[in-house]
């Protein structure tokens, strides 16, 4: 009992070589990851959400999914107003960087209705776009971008509702629309790679939840060059805010673009723009 | 001189014996005498919520020889109690008058504490106090987690902006805008206070929900720069030379003016407005980042409404 202690005892090494080995193990699995940290093949949701395997399954089926830091959301971190909440998908590092882009869905995982928009690109959208979006709760809101067989897919949380000392969608309630109902506005601003069209429909977009409203909300847009020819569409849901507006990022075009957009009652509404 | 008077002044009015400190939020509520007979009550730099129980703007309060104005009353009537504490503390008369700066409700949820005295606002303030009132209960009991007795918030009467007597007590009243849509701005000449209420934030960042507009905001400051106040109260933030108090508000907002007026002239979203880098000034002053954020959304759709599509602001 009473051998002096060593130093060095037996355990101790053991302990110590087993906290090295374990830093070294962690250093082997790290450095992958890390050095392809852009592209994340494993199934685990960065976001942590319970409803990712559901809509992953129901909106992009048994195709590859990879979570990819190329595709950027942007959002504030807290919807200030829930019922206008700016989004912004921007992902033209991916589209760069191979294949032609040729699907974005985006979806906010705790909405009522979930799908927010299916973007199809085609032969003169680029890979980026912006609107204002509906939050029914603080959620994750995912953006799928489809190259070649692959989802890359990107996202971000939104806390709920802020307010402070004031109350969030008083003031700026979209209520106007009765007056200026089917008013299709849009701008072109052009530089030598894109040409940004800035487009705002005035439309209540009522998704049919509340009762004794039924749904009245624009089904889709379309881009058609200067022949009529479609050159990119955008199919969107009533998650989209009252008075949708967009910023949709095209080819440059000489001519400019026309955009068309219907909705579920049949209205049809249309703008052309030119540089 | 009139600096000078402040150690002296406890003794001008007669308030009762130093007492037990008012407690609000488990924290003590304390007046701080900025002119002779003239106290405020700063609020958290903060904003509300579940642990400053809603106390995030300023009160101030004027022992008169008929009576104590209050200036604004707090976000409940459960404060506006241990306002009224704390004001008995100072001055032996009771509020008879309550002015409430305008229609947010840490400015005048408090005033059912005050149920003997007169409370006062612009007919502008009080319709818009009429047309939020029902969604800014909902707000304050949601963000501070606590219950307020709905049917005692009760909306003030009205008055007109000029020159006013309260008791024997003149003060003048400006109508302004800026802020909320119907911001009071009191101007005492006694003293040479000026009270501002949100009109003027210091050292924490303006709320722009309601404003009509920035520069309208603005051009109204550069009217009360007229006045040749020797100290200002912002509804949020401490008392300090209106110039101060002006400058500081000001610089955000025409900073914040032009930046929303930049991304819209080039047809970007807000989230490219949110995307800019804060400028030094403003990152020292408390709640810039979550207030920036909030009047980016907020105010983006009406410069871009202005700017592109040409609807009248
Ligand atoms: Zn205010």
């Amino acid at each position: 009992m009473a051998t002096p202690t060593p130093i060095i005892t037996l355990q101790r090494l053991a302990a110590a070589l087993t906290a090295f080995l374990a830093a070294f193990i962690w250093l082997i699995f790290m450095l992958p990851s890390t050095a392809l940290a852009t592209v994340n093949t494993a199934e685990q949701d960065p976001l942590n959400s319970f409803m990712w395997p559901v809509y992953r399954e129901r909106f992009l089926g048994d195709a590859t999914v990879v979570f990819d830091e190329r595709v950027i959301v942007n959002a504030p971190e807290f919807a200030e107003d829930s019922g206008q909440v700016p989004i912004e998908l921007d992902a033209s590092e991916l589209e760069d960087s191979g294949e032609p882009i040729t699907d974005i869905i985006a979806w906010v995982d705790l909405n009522p209705i979930p799908r927010l928009f299916h973007y199809s690109p085609m032969s003169h959208g680029l890979a980026k776009l912006s609107l204002n979006i509906r939050l029914e709760q603080a959620s994750a809101v995912r953006v799928a971008v489809k190259q070649g067989d692959t989802w890359h897919v990107g996202g971000t949380y939104i806390e709920a509702e802020g307010g402070g000392c004031t109350t969030p969608g008083i003031a700026g309630a979209d209520n106007d629309w009765e007056n200026t109902f089917g008013e299709l506005q849009g701008r072109l601003f052009a530089n030598e790679s894109e040409q940004r069209l800035r487009v705002r429909l005035s439309h209540p977009m009522d998704s049919g939840l509340i009762p004794s409203q039924p749904a009245f909300y624009v089904q889709s847009f379309e881009l058609l060059d200067q022949q009529g020819q479609q050159v990119a569409a955008l199919d969107i849901e009533a998650s989209v805010s009252a008075n949708p507006t967009l910023g949709l990022h095209m080819r440059p075009s000489l001519e400019g673009y026309v955009i068309g957009a219907r909705d579920n009652n049949g209205n049809r509404f249309s703008i052309g723009l030119q540089p | 001189m009139k600096t000078r008077f402040l150690a002296g002044l406890a003794l001008l009015t007669t308030p009762l014996a130093a007492s037990e400190p008012v407690m609000f939020c488990e924290r003590p509520l304390t007046a701080q005498p900025i002119a002779e007979n003239t106290w405020m009550v700063e609020g958290l730099r903060e904003e509300l919520s579940t642990s400053n129980c809603g106390h995030i703007g300023n009160q101030a309060f004027i022992a008169t020889p008929n009576g104590t104005i209050l200036i604004d009353s707090g976000s409940s009537p459960h404060f506006g109690e241990a306002l009224k504490t704390l004001i008995a503390q100072h001055s032996s008369h009771p509020v008879r008058w309550v002015l409430n700066t305008h229609h947010h409700p840490d400015h005048f949820f408090g005033n059912a504490a005050f149920d003997e005295a007169e409370h006062l606002t612009l007919a502008s303030t009080r319709a818009l106090m009429a047309r939020d009132r029902e969604a800014l209960i909902d707000n304050i009991e949601r963000l501070t987690g606590r219950n307020l007795a709905r049917s005692h918030i009760a909306l003030p009467d009205t008055i007109e902006a000029g020159e006013v007597t309260l008791g024997s007590y003149p003060l003048m009243l400006y109508a302004m805008s800026g802020h909320s849509g119907g911001d009071l701005v009191i101007m005492d000449h006694s003293t040479d206070v000026l009270f501002l209420g949100d009109m003027g934030f210091y050292q924490r960042a303006a709320a722009t929900a309601h404003s009509p507009g920035l520069q309208q905001w603005q051009e109204e400051l550069n009217e009360l720069r007229g006045l040749n106040a020797r100290i200002a109260v912002p509804g949020h933030g401490p008392s300090a030379p209106p110039e101060t108090v002006f400058d500081q508000t000001a610089h955000y907002l025409a900073w914040l003016d032009q930046h929303l007026s930049d991304v819209a002239n080039e047809g970007l979203g807000a989230n490219h407005a949110l995307a800019v880098e804060i400028p030094d000034a403003f990152n020292t002053i408390a709640l810039t980042k979550y207030e920036f954020t909030r009047s980016v959304v907020q105010l983006y759709p009406r410069y871009e409404a202005r700017l592109l599509w040409g609807t009248p602001q």
